[in-house]
């Protein structure tokens, strides 16, 4: 007699399966951490997504704050310009993805990153240009984005950007 | 996720399909040198990217991999009589060389030269470390043979096995190169494996659950780095490479051999998974030969006279729900390389990634897929070789290193990805 598993994972068997949908629309928040990146995020804004949205901190303003959990007050901005509060944002988000360029000073990765912490939010971050630059600046820009990234990943293209965030359903 | 048509494009391997021209791109591992002992010997059949294939060894030891039936009314081969350099078709005697070139037509007068005009369909078929290596591609694209580490150390460094997985080539390479699996589902082989166990390392995988990941593009691929906590604010890190298109190098555990994989598809739902073990600088010992041969770390037990895993789908995988509950296997199912192959299995022949949801730790996953399909494209559009076919690119190494948290591993880890003669693996 054919077995359970032997049966289950046939291609006859696989029209059985649930056809619903197996989730909900993520909120995935992207947000560009230097000028060279602000380019990338214009191009890939334009594509169509799951409700992505796509923010720059390039304009990152952080004013300090105390008697709080986060030392700053923080802003972004999004493409249009509008200044976007940082908490704001990163509250209900599924996944924050940074983008950088590599040797890029991005000091704006810790107070997002900080954030995501807080507000238990995933981080991923990507750094573009890894063939580029010298191993210096990558490593530079690597060593401020490690301690607030859950994944980091060094990209040479930008097609792999879209290609991630569709993956990621964003 | 990955749309349907970015799945087919991927997971079809047949002639003619963008993936099948990436994979006959490269020399590929087709059989063990062990399945082809002799001269003369009985031929064996072989198929590969949804060919049927046979393959032989004739008198003078060369060796032949051609279309499986015979020309003339289209008998298998396999029926054939391996004598006299070349193949009889024991049905009207039509006899062929290695090369797939008839070189006999008793019926037909001999001086009528109609021999000359039959060729089969052949292949090249070289040995290197114990494999025979095919390449399916146009002979004028041919490339160097493979030189891939563990196939050029000394003969006794190396151990390699291969077994039939029942599902396509790509869910079964994507669990290769998906790190975040390994403290969960191969918890319990850590501490009892003969080829795992006892390493300084296993103790941070079994101690850090939740490793951070970074993915780095290579000229052949990918290097994928899992980072856990070390002491003194180190952290251990275990770097996998992967090498187009089905490559992976295990990150080593101690002295132990390292171990590695290629997933060659049979057709477009069956696939070859190859499993290696070398030591670059000492022979295996026989207790690490025998418990590879018993199954042990990443090799597998087979039905008798197969290549088909003993434990399957057809007997559940002789899953143990009373080691699931007591911890002993994760799964219930025993042995790392079916532990994988299992779940692999149960997705179905091809998973439907339409239905997927990944998330972060899956990136290693989608930048493979990312690569694959853009070495599609400029291999279907500009007729760029694809990565991975240059031999530099094939001299890589896994590593596990504990590094500072400023380093970056590839930096650090420069000397220790790249092959060095002589020199062992960097293993914690």
């Amino acid at each position: 007699m054919e077995s359970e598993s032997a049966r289950a994972s046939s291609a006859a068997e696989s029209r059985f399966r649930i056809d619903d949908p197996n989730s909900r629309p993520r909120v995935v928040k992207v947000v560009v951490l230097d000028r060279p990146s602000e380019a990338v995020a214009e191009r890939l804004a334009q594509e169509r997504w799951n409700g992505a949205s796509f923010l720059t901190a390039s304009a990152f303003c952080a004013e300090p704050r105390a008697n709080d959990q986060l030392a700053v007050r923080a802003w972004l901005s999004d493409l249009s310009g509008r200044t976007r509060h940082l908490l704001d944002e990163i509250d209900g988000a599924d996944l924050v993805i940074m983008i950088a360029s590599a040797g890029e000073s991005v000091p704006a990765a810790a107070i997002i990153g900080e954030a995501c912490s807080l507000e238990r939010v995933a981080t991923t971050a990507l750094v573009l240009g890894g063939a580029s630059a010298t191993d210096q600046a990558l490593s530079r820009t690597l060593a401020q984005l490690r301690p607030w990234a859950l994944m980091l990943v060094v990209a040479s293209s930008e097609a792999s950007i879209a290609d991630m965030l569709r993956a990621l359903r964003a | 996720m990955l749309r349907k048509e970015q799945s087919e494009l991927l997971t079809q391997t047949g002639p003619g399909t963008p993936a099948g021209r990436l994979f006959r791109s490269y020399w590929l591992p087709a059989l063990l040198a062990a399945e082809l002992p002799d001269n003369e010997g009985p031929p064996v059949r072989v198929k590969l990217l949804s060919e049927r294939l046979l393959a032989f060894r004739d008198t003078q030891g060369c060796y032949g991999l051609i279309d499986e039936y015979c020309a003339h009314r289209g008998v298998s081969l396999w029926f054939g009589r391996n004598e006299e350099s070349g193949l009889r078709c024991p049905y009207h005697g039509w006899k062929y060389d290695y090369t797939g070139q008839c070189i006999e037509v008793p019926s037909e007068p001999e001086e009528s030269g109609f021999c000359t005009k039959i060729k089969l369909k052949s292949y090249p078929l070289v040995e290197r470390g114990g494999v025979l290596w095919t390449y399916m591609g146009p002979p004028a694209k041919q490339p160097p043979l493979p030189e891939w580490e563990f196939a050029l150390v000394p003969p006794g460094h190396s151990f390699t096995s291969k077994r039939l997985q029942e599902c396509n080539w790509l869910q079964a390479m994507e669990g290769g190169i998906d790190s975040s699996h390994v403290s969960f589902l191969h918890r319990g082989e850590l501490n009892s494996d003969p080829l795992f166990k006892g390493a300084q390392g296993n103790q941070y995988n079994l101690r850090d659950a939740r490793p951070v990941f970074e993915v780095v593009e290579s000229p052949g691929g990918l290097y994928v780095g899992a980072r856990r906590n070390a002491e003194d604010g180190h952290y251990y890190w275990r770097i996998t490479p992967w090498v187009m298109p089905s490559f992976t190098m295990i990150p080593p555990r101690g002295d132990h051999p390292v171990h590695g994989h290629f997933w060659i598809p049979i057709d477009d739902e069956t696939c070859w998974t190859w499993s290696f073990d070398y030591h670059p600088t000492r022979p295996l010992t026989r207790e690490e030969v025998q418990a590879m041969r018993d199954g042990k770390g990443i090799h597998v037990r087979y039905v008798p006279g197969t290549f088909r895993p003993l434990a399957n789908k057809d007997n559940d995988y002789l899953i143990d729900r009373a080691a699931q509950k007591a911890g002993r296997t994760f799964s219930g199912v025993a042995g790392i390389a079916m532990q994988d192959a299992s779940l692999q299995e149960s997705m179905g022949p091809i998973v439907d990634r339409a239905k997927e949801n990944l998330v972060s730790t899956d990136n290693g996953i989608i930048m493979a897929r990312h690569r694959l399909l853009r070495a599609i494209r400029n291999l279907m559009e500009k007729d760029v070789e694809p990565p991975g076919v240059d031999v530099s690119h094939q001299r890589v190494r896994s590593a596990a290193l504990i590094l500072p948290p400023d380093r970056p591993f590839k930096d650090a880890g420069r000397e220790a990805l790249s092959v060095r003669p002589g020199v062992a693996h960097a293993s914690v």
